[in-house]
């Protein structure tokens, strides 16, 4: 037995033989290579057959032949119902229309929900949203993914804490956290102020508690600057002692910087291209130039297609390529032991408190080393040195 | 002179224990009960009717004989009949 599938791709047809010698005829069509099938003889001198469209041609010669006459009845098979599908290709175009028009349907943003925010910060966010192209009607293949709009939400818009973004089918969910005011401080237990470190005392602002040192005063660590009980002998009371005390404190800070160094930086200029994937394979759709850039870096961004509620197997990848440039910088011996200032100076900023201030600097050490410029520095600086040390009740 | 080879071949058959179809040009003839008869080596169709189907073999004729026949495959040198059969026939025409 063939196999039957082949038949049906091929294309099959039934023939109806009339005249005499239709045993003949099939020898003549088996010598011949055609292949027949469910042969059937229907009446005194006929017979019907069926045998694959391709043969068909062949067939003349051998009817001209014999003394038959062929009738072709039932067509079936692959090529026909192709031909029938030209026929009334209306249906077909309507069915593609329609999946078509569920398929964008299905990757729309129908809807734009922003919960607990105030009317105000609801309507800034729903601007910054409309600007960002979320909104009504908007593909989702072509916006940002949800990670992205909220940092840039949250980015742009100032009295935001957090903001919950949420595809959930063809709605945007955006569940908003607001900055609340600053709570009255926290009452605080009774303590004493105690030295940080090391330091000379230079300003004293006490608010509540007894001083016990004064301006020039040089403390140590872990003295008491100011105490927590108050009142004269025998009538004591301990009270929370609050206040700032300014001394000078000294640092020293070493920095090393290359005088050579290389980074990579963006050029500003990028390409896109655009690809709809199907598990790792990529179709490219739009942006099909070579990347012309010597170096860069790509970034990817998969948005997943939907149909109806299910999520396909099929992305939506966009990929970003930005050129990159490699940028030498060269310092001389005075560029670098500035910058090295600089940045030893950015760096103490960083670890001290606002109020701190920097008094003066001193360069102690600055020497060049196999392509490095290694610079210490010593600091004065005047910052609050008083942090709170609780007092135990029942000394 | 043919007589001669075909003991010869016979012969053959016999003491080699090679298939006597292969050897002698016989038709192999396979039977699924009385509804599919697969005849292999034919030499071509002769008369086809729904009750009667007649085949040239090398040597003689094979006649079946049933009810409601059916050539479901025909190839040069094979035949799938389907259908009641009554009598499978050998004619010799010597």
């Amino acid at each position: 037995m063939k196999n039957k599938w082949a038949h049906f791709f091929i294309g099959s047809v039934q023939v109806n033989v009339q005249g005499r010698g239709t045993e003949r005829f099939i020898n003549a069509c088996l010598r011949n290579g055609i292949s027949v099938w469910n042969v059937r003889k229907t009446g005194e001198d006929t017979a019907t057959f069926f045998m694959l469209l391709k043969d068909v041609s062949r067939l003349r010669p051998i009817v001209r032949q014999s003394e038959c006459k062929l009738f072709f009845g039932r067509r079936s098979g692959f090529p026909f119902v192709v031909k029938k599908t030209i026929a009334n290709f209306g249906f077909l175009l309507g069915i593609f229309l329609f999946l078509a028009v569920v398929f964008l349907l299905s990757n729309m943003v129908w809807d734009v929900r922003v919960q607990g925010a105030k009317p105000e910060t609801e309507h800034r966010i729903l601007k910054e949203l409309k600007q960002m192209g979320v909104e009504k009607g908007a593909f989702q293949f072509l916006l940002d993914p949800p990670e992205t709009i909220q940092k840039k939400l949250t980015d742009r818009i100032d009295t935001l804490t957090w903001v919950g973004v949420e595809l959930r089918g063809t709605t945007f969910y955006f569940q908003v956290v607001e900055k609340k005011q600053p709570k009255a401080p926290e009452p605080v237990s009774n303590r004493h102020l105690v030295a940080k470190k090391k330091a000379v005392i230079t300003d004293l602002f006490v608010e509540e508690g007894q001083p016990l040192v004064s301006v020039h005063d040089h403390v140590e660590k872990g003295q008491m600057l100011v105490s927590g009980i108050i009142g004269k002998e025998g009538k004591t009371k301990f009270v929370p002692a609050k206040g700032k005390i300014f001394g000078e404190t000294w640092y020293k800070s070493t920095v090393v910087l290359p005088l050579e160094a290389a980074f990579h930086v963006f050029t500003g200029k990028y390409i896109e291209k655009h690809y709809i994937a199907i598990n790792s394979f990529s179709i490219p759709v739009w942006g099909f130039q070579k990347v012309p850039f010597a170096h860069y870096e790509a970034e990817r961004q998969k948005q997943p297609l939907r149909f109806w509620k299910w999520e396909l197997p099929i992305f939506y990848e966009r990929v970003i390529y930005r050129e990159t440039e490699q940028v030498k910088r060269n310092y001389s011996w005075d560029e670098a032991f500035q910058k090295a200032k600089e940045i030893a100076r950015k760096e103490l900023k960083a670890k001290l408190d606002e109020d701190a201030s920097i008094k003066g600097e001193k360069v102690l050490h600055a020497a060049k080393e196999n392509g490095k410029v290694r610079v210490e520095i010593y600091y004065e600086v005047i910052e609050n040195i008083a942090i709170p040390q609780p007092i135990v009740q029942g000394d | 002179m043919k007589k001669w080879w075909q003991q010869v071949k016979n012969w053959l058959a016999n003491q080699l224990e090679l298939p006597a179809d292969v050897v002698m040009d016989l038709p192999r003839i396979t039977m699924i009960g009385h509804i599919h008869i697969y005849i292999e080596n034919h030499r071509g169709l002769l008369t086809f009717s729904d009750k009667e189907l007649r085949l040239l073999l090398k040597q003689g004729q094979l006649l079946v004989r049933g009810e409601q026949f059916v050539i479901k495959t025909i190839l040069p040198e094979e035949i799938l009949l389907e259908g009641k059969i009554h009598q499978v026939i050998y004619l010799d025409n010597d």
